[in-house]
């Protein structure tokens, strides 16, 4: 548990040097050194555990619009976020098309160009064009993405068009990110859903069939019931739960911990970049499992597809 | 110093919530460096007669010396509910309750019912704040049972209107924070603070460029929203889009200066 006291402070501060010294080159400009008052020690002491832990941000979006990469980078200088996996997802209620998705990946592609260090591409596309989207994954692949994401509500993840590109995906071991609906919570989903949305029981389903692919349910902060949903994706072990969104309700990390836990929960923004912090530092959790859900858990399966960002 | 203008104790329906009694709250408090937290009773919300919510926090406040210290209490009212004059009074005079929360999204009335503009003046000639909040909880994860509306920021303008002198806080603001040029003017003129705990709360600068530094203050929503986030949103900023003192007043200055303590 996070205790803001001198004692830690201190401790934190011997424990975790490289770290630190990692946090204040994310910051850019380092913090001027106040007199230490009670109040200003216990502000450097919340920004040194939020700066200590390295995070991977697993559910981040780039665009030319609303999701600009320079704002993204600097939301996670602030926060000492390491990495951001991004995507351009295909937006719903639109059809799709291949030279959609494929304009989409190439400026996620270039943002990875630009900031090699800091960007993980990862690969939008729609099974409905199936043979497209499967192209698209070698050609993305070879630009250095790695993984699919945000997959969003054109087909469900349980469809049988998904099948072809989750076998592609187990045999090259990619993470595969897929968007969850919001409104769940009131029996009926949100009329905004699009009817293929993929629902909690979709990704069991799925995981099911395809025991040995890697699945990513996303945003529990984004507006589904998220108790509903962590009962129901309990016992689906290829299934990480993430959880990003702007819904930072109290005790969601903590219920997820016991129903998900600590080996399948990973932490991610969705652009809520003071929700996503907060809320894992408001949790009661242990360092190694913070440590798991910022960056352990989503490494080691970007490890298993090929890429070490330890 | 750190004072939470937005906390709460009591019980959700919807929820099962955690920290929801003065002591879990204490708790968190201690883990955060909170020093004080304004507070208020979330079964007001609920109760038909919130009086009984009033009650209640008055009788907790009491069981522990040390909470006086720590607590700052705030009543909640339905100004469309019998005997709330009475109500009003027994709150600030004999339980020195320091603010009052309106919940009309809840009571079912609309913001510029003449009783709520009446309860909203008699807090303004007393000093006291009124409390409007944008939503209480998500509406996209709420409870069937929960109601499903969610104010925006031009939604308080009624009041504000109402009674420009009056002492105005407004918490978890969620949604659009736009306001036309001519309720720009008001809220820049009047005595209103927004606390730090709703999601609308991200892009600081333009945050500042519109309102103003002074029209924040530290809150965290708890125990409904998680205790951090509301917090973060004023450690993380830079010194170069915050100094110490606009920090220090966004944590603690703003809230007292309204306060009067």
């Amino acid at each position: 548990m996070l205790k803001i006291n001198r004692r830690k402070f201190v401790a934190n501060t011997v424990s975790s040097g490289a770290s630190l010294a990692l946090g204040s080159r994310l910051l850019g400009s380092p913090r001027a050194e106040y007199a230490v008052s009670d109040t200003v020690e216990k502000t450097r002491n919340l920004m040194q555990e939020v700066l200590k832990y390295r995070k991977i941000d697993a559910h981040a979006h780039v665009d030319e619009e609303h999701y600009k990469p320079e704002v993204n980078l600097d939301f996670a200088d602030r926060l000492g976020i390491e990495k951001l996996m991004i995507s351009d997802f295909i937006r719903p209620h639109t059809e799709g098309t291949p030279d959609d998705f494929r304009a989409r990946n190439n400026f996620v592609i270039k943002c990875m160009k630009a900031h090699p260090d800091r960007f993980i591409g990862t690969v939008a596309l729609n099974p409905r064009y199936q043979q497209a989207s499967l192209e698209e994954i070698d050609r993305c692949r070879d630009a250095g993405m790695i993984g699919l994401g945000e997959l969003y509500n054109q087909v469900k993840i349980n469809d049988p068009l998904y099948y072809p590109i989750i076998e592609k995906c187990i045999d090259i071991s990619w993470n595969i990110m897929m968007h969850s609906p919001i409104g769940y919570s009131r029996v009926k989903l949100n009329p905004r859903e699009p009817k293929d949305i993929s629902l909690p029981e979709d990704f069991v389903d799925i995981a099911r069939r395809y025991p040995e692919a890697m699945f990513q349910f996303a945003h529990i902060g984004g507006g589904i019931d998220w108790e509903h949903a962590c009962k129901i994706l309990k016992d689906a072990p290829n299934v990480f739960v993430e959880t990003s969104g702007s819904n930072n309700e109290a005790n969601m990390i903590d219920f997820a911990m016991k129903y998900i836990g600590e080996d399948r929960l990973v932490f991610g923004c969705d652009y809520s970049f003071y929700q996503g912090i907060g809320q894992i530092l408001s949790a009661k959790l242990t360092e190694a499992q913070r440590e798991k859900i910022f960056f352990g858990n989503i490494s080691k399966r970007l490890k298993k597809g090929g890429r070490d960002v330890d | 110093m750190l004072i939470d203008s937005n906390a709460y104790v009591g019980h959700w329906p919807f929820r099962r919530l955690a920290y929801n009694t003065l002591e879990g709250l204490s708790e968190r408090m201690k883990v955060f460096g909170t020093d004080r937290s304004v507070v208020s009773n979330l079964n007001g919300i609920f109760y038909k007669n919130a009086q009984h919510a009033n009650d209640e926090l008055w009788e907790w406040i009491g069981s522990k010396r040390s909470y006086k210290e720590s607590f700052i209490p705030f009543a909640v009212l339905n100004p469309t509910y019998g005997g709330w004059r009475d109500d009003l009074s027994v709150c600030i005079n004999r339980y020195g309750y320091k603010g009052v929360r309106l919940y009309p999204q809840y009571h079912r009335y609309d913001i510029a019912n003449p009783s709520c503009i009446e309860l909203v003046k008699t807090c303004r000639d007393k000093g006291i704040p009124v409390v409007f909040a944008s939503r209480m909880v998500d509406s996209r994860t709420s409870s069937w049972m929960d109601i499903e509306k969610e104010w925006s920021l031009k939604d308080i303008v009624p009041a504000v209107r109402a009674v420009p002198d009056a002492k105005f806080l407004i918490m978890n603001v969620a949604n659009s924070t736009a306001l036309n040029e001519e309720d720009m003017a008001l809220f820049r003129k009047a005595d209103i603070l927004m606390d730090t705990s709703g999601r609308s709360i991200t892009n600081w600068g333009d945050l500042f460029k519109r309102f103003g530094a002074g029209k924040f203050c530290f809150g965290t929503q708890s125990p409904i929203l998680d205790y951090c986030t509301g917090l973060l949103r004023i450690e993380s900023l830079r010194e170069e889009e915050a100094d110490e003192q606009t920090r220090e007043r966004l944590r603690a200055g703003n809230i007292k200066k309204m306060l009067g303590i």
